[in-house]
């Protein structure tokens, strides 16, 4: 095992290999680690198996904690890489506060590590009706709140109610076109769509499948942030404003029993080498989102661990082909070659080399990406991780058929945190080679969003966080009509495939549809996908069952000091 | 005194309604609304309009100004765009933090500041002012945020001597609240320090070198009287005033400090709302710092007229 580890076809570009191979020998050490112990080893799926592209390395999840080896109690210190926003379910918006639901609010559904939906309120998966109209919900039975409430069908319903009306709710879009919730009894929720919406179960195992207590929202209203109550292993006790929030155990929760720490503190800490070395003091116990600097560096330290999970989503550039007055408003051809003619668009996707980006740039923890589907989702297929590949002298090719005198000026608007940077960079020397000159025009992130928005850009690189479901991290963003088709792109066709895809009830028939939107997406290029961010989670190995699954949530609620 | 007063408050009046109007203004100039930094990765037209409408960012300037400024005059400062927390008591947790962490860092500063400046004034020439120039040049030219990284690396990772983030209310457990305050005061306090040590020397120079110095030397006075209570009382004037001028540079080093220690302060809520466009608690904090700064003005001039009565004579006329 040991060997298969280290032998994984990594080729480190020159400079990086002592330190490569420092982090493999590490990688080894873990796996070897986690061999040992009793529990089940998910971490150790070694070996070129997967349909990773090449440089990728393997998804270390994180195990159970095996009860015999930890001590009941303590306060586990997570460092936060952001702040979340309202800690209110229908409301919030951020990645982030995601970390700290997991603990204080259960969903209906979940994700399991392999990115599959599982039940967690709920105790079945939902069974839908033959004209795919109606969900039929089973709930768990003897379930608390924390404040005491009785959890029940009537309380699922108010949830997503409070979900589509809300005002500013986050939630709307991902409840699909639900015409009605009904009770029939207190174990059993029935949701009723105006059309069939395949996304709906993966959503509840978001945010919008999280159940809240109807006495709180009776007495919080649209303030639920500031005392939120919800079932968990886990309850609200404090927030220091954009600096920590504290969750402690629930002597209500259904599970109790399986709780091991007292409580959690969420630290937030922005800087990423400083979340490393609050980690390193140990003055906390667990980091996320570490940067792919600093994870070869913590991977050598033996009283650390790193944890990491593919995540869903994508970096990307997007080009403005269409949004000449700002989104929602209607598409306008702008008048460049670039948003004109797909082939300067093709010329340069081919004057791309991932593999060398994912490489130099991220040391390696990265992987390829060429279209909006992961290969770790359920609804990958060949057609979906087809890559165009690098061919600069194609790029120069195309670019000429295009009718385009070289080196062809494009802008590139990006966020002006370091690493945005360096991958704006070396963007830049590579699509020289292909006959682009690349001006990188960095900005901040609020400006960034409100640029994008306007329609105020040529070129624009940022990503999605992703979603279980495909529908989620493409219909928005090239559909015709989706809320974030910064791009303006306009394609009859890929609307009805995806339109297809979103109605069908056959898993195997939207795998298909999908692919065929990758290639038609890759015809277009309005958004080229470049690569899948690695969760990166740092874990003191003083603490046990810490866990990162695909949907980029660090799971700790049954997590403990080791004995 | 009196009317020197008076005319000193509306003053600071008319300074408080001007920043209050070019914050309020300065920062809906800036691109990207509070809703979109809000909404981040989820939005979409329909909930950038519903939370425009929800905190009346869609209204008028006009009328957007006027609701701040008639809440705020009733201490009501509105709540937080982003957390839905109220401003008010965001700066209740925050604004204690920074004091405390600034008052530790004057304190640290002007015990090493003048310590170092007396020195360098009496044994001038000698290796000790070598010694106190080059700290006072150190101190001065590097970056707090260098300084902390470095702290943390080699005071809390190496060795675990301090912690690296986090925070404990003093009342809570006064011990652990040092613990946790010690190193970033320190860092804080380094470039005040360096202010204070060259300020004291040349003024203590100066001091020494005149007449009454040489009278209280002849009349037979121990060194430790000339220096103590003649020479080092007249310097401290001018400290004291730099000391006050640069409380500015230290709220704006409070900023750095505190977020790289996770220091849940004043600076860090000031920046973290920049970048999420909160307005309320932009607007907010620009009030309570303008403020600050208006008072520690008036109080650095009180200071003066008891430093030396001269000032309050004169103001008196």
């Amino acid at each position: 095992m040991l060997r298969r580890t280290a032998s994984r076809p990594i080729r480190p570009r020159r400079g990086s290999r002592h330190r490569l191979a420092g982090s493999v020998a590490v990688l080894a050490l873990v796996a070897a680690a986690t061999a040992c112990s009793p529990v089940e080893s998910s971490g150790d799926q070694t070996g070129g198996d997967s349909g990773d592209q090449a440089g990728a390395t393997q998804d270390v999840f994180g195990d159970k904690a095996d009860p015999a080896q930890v001590k009941p109690g303590g306060t586990l210190t997570v460092a936060l890489s952001a702040d979340p926003d309202k800690l209110d379910p229908s409301l919030s918006r951020s990645l982030y506060s995601r970390y700290v639901f997991h603990t204080m609010c259960e969903k209906l559904y979940d994700l399991g590590p392999d990115a599959k939906v599982v039940p967690q309120l709920a105790t079945a998966l939902p069974t839908i009706s033959a004209d795919g109209l109606s969900l039929t919900i089973p709930l768990r039975e003897g379930v608390k709140f924390a404040d005491g409430g009785t959890f029940d069908s009537a309380a699922v319903k108010g949830s997503i109610e409070r979900g589509l009306t809300i005002a500013g709710s986050g939630r709307k879009s991902e409840l699909g076109p639900i015409s009605s919730v009904e009770t029939p009894d207190p174990k059993t929720v029935v949701i009723k769509l105006t059309k069939p919406f395949a996304p709906l179960t993966a959503a509840l195992a978001d945010r919008a499948g999280m159940v809240l207590s109807p006495a709180a929202v009776s007495k919080l209203g649209a303030d639920f942030s500031t005392g939120p109550v919800c079932v968990g292993p886990f309850k609200f006790a404090s927030r220091v404003a954009q600096n920590s929030i504290k969750v402690v155990k629930d002597p209500l929760y259904y599970d109790a029993a399986k709780v091991q720490l007292d409580a959690i503190e969420y630290r937030i800490i922005t800087d990423s080498s400083i979340r490393s070395a609050n980690l390193r003091s140990g003055d906390a116990q667990i980091a996320d989102s570490l940067s792919t600097q600093d994870a070869p560096e913590l991977q050598k330290d033996g009283s650390l661990s790193v944890l990491q999970s593919q995540s869903l989503g994508y970096q990307g550039l997007t080009i403005n082909i269409g949004n000449a007055t700002g989104i929602g408003n209607p598409v306008k051809q702008l008048d460049t070659p670039i948003a004109k003619d797909p082939r300067v668009r093709q010329a340069l996707e081919a004057s791309i080399d991932r593999e060398a980006l994912v490489k130099s740039i991220f040391n390696g923890l990265n992987t390829v990406a060429c279209s909006p589907i992961s290969p770790k989702s359920e609804f990958t297929s060949d057609a979906a991780q087809t890559c165009p590949g690098h061919d600069p002298a194609k790029a120069k090719e195309l670019l000429g058929q295009a009718g385009v005198s070289t080196p062809y000026k494009v802008s590139m608007i990006t966020s002006n945190n370091p690493d945005s940077l360096r991958l704006a960079q070396a963007l830049q020397a590579m699509v020289k080679e292909g006959g682009f000159d690349l001006v990188i025009k960095p900005v901040e992130y609020a400006s960034l969003l409100d640029q994008q928005d306007r329609g105020d850009f040529e070129l624009l690189q940022l990503g999605w966080s992703g979603r279980v479901d495909p529908d989620a991290n493409i219909f928005n963003f090239v559909g015709s009509k989706g809320s974030q088709n910064v791009a303006g792109y306009n394609n009859p066709e890929v609307d009805q495939l995806l339109t297809d895809a979103r109605q069908s009830k056959d898993q195997a028939e939207r795998i298909e549809l999908y692919g065929q939107v990758v290639g038609k997406l890759q015809q277009d290029d309005p958004l080229i996908y470049l690569y899948r961010q690695r969760n990166l989670t740092g874990v003191s190995k003083k603490v046990l069952g810490v866990q990162t699954y695909p949907d980029g949530v660090i799971r700790t609620a049954f997590a403990g000091f080791a004995k | 005194m009196r009317r020197y007063l008076l005319g000193r408050l509306w003053q600071s009046l008319v300074t408080l309604l001007l920043a209050t109007i070019v914050v309020f203004l300065g920062v809906r100039a800036l691109p990207g609304d509070p809703a979109l930094a809000l909404a981040g990765e989820d939005r979409d037209p329909e909930s950038l309009r519903a939370i425009r409408e929800q905190y009346g960012l869609d209204d008028s300037l006009l009328v957007q100004f006027w609701q701040f400024v008639s809440h705020a005059v009733r201490g009501d400062l509105g709540d937080s765009i982003r957390t839905g927390e109220s401003v008010v008591g965001m700066l209740k947790s925050a604004l204690p933090v920074t004091l405390e962490l600034s008052a530790l860092a004057i304190l640290i500063a002007s015990l090493i500041g003048v310590g170092a400046g007396v020195v360098a004034a009496v044994r001038r020439g000698r290796p000790a002012e070598w010694a106190a120039n080059g700290l006072a040049l150190l101190g001065l030219s590097v970056p707090n945020f260098w300084l902390g990284l470095m702290a943390i690396l080699y005071l809390s990772v190496a060795t675990g001597l301090f912690p690296a983030s986090g925070f404990v209310p003093f009342f809570e457990d006064p011990v652990r609240n040092l613990h946790h305050l010690v190193l970033p005061a320190v860092i804080l306090g380094t470039g005040l320090a360096a202010v204070i040590m060259r300020q004291t020397r040349s003024s203590m120079l100066d001091a020494l070198s005149a007449d009454y110095i040489r009278t209280a030397e002849a009349k037979g006075l121990p060194p430790r009287a000339v220096i103590g209570r003649h020479a080092l009382r007249n310097s401290l004037i001018v400290v004291v005033t730099i000391v006050g001028l640069q409380l500015g540079a230290l709220i704006s080093g409070a900023v750095v400090t505190e977020r790289i220690f996770a220091l849940p302060g004043f600076g860090k809520l000031t920046v973290d709302a920049v970048f999420q466009r909160d307005y309320p608690v932009i607007q907010a904090v620009v009030l309570v710092t303008a403020t600050a700064y208006i008072v520690i003005n008036l109080l650095v001039d009180l200071l003066y007229s008891v430093i030396d009565p001269r000032i309050r004579v004169r103001g008196e006329v």
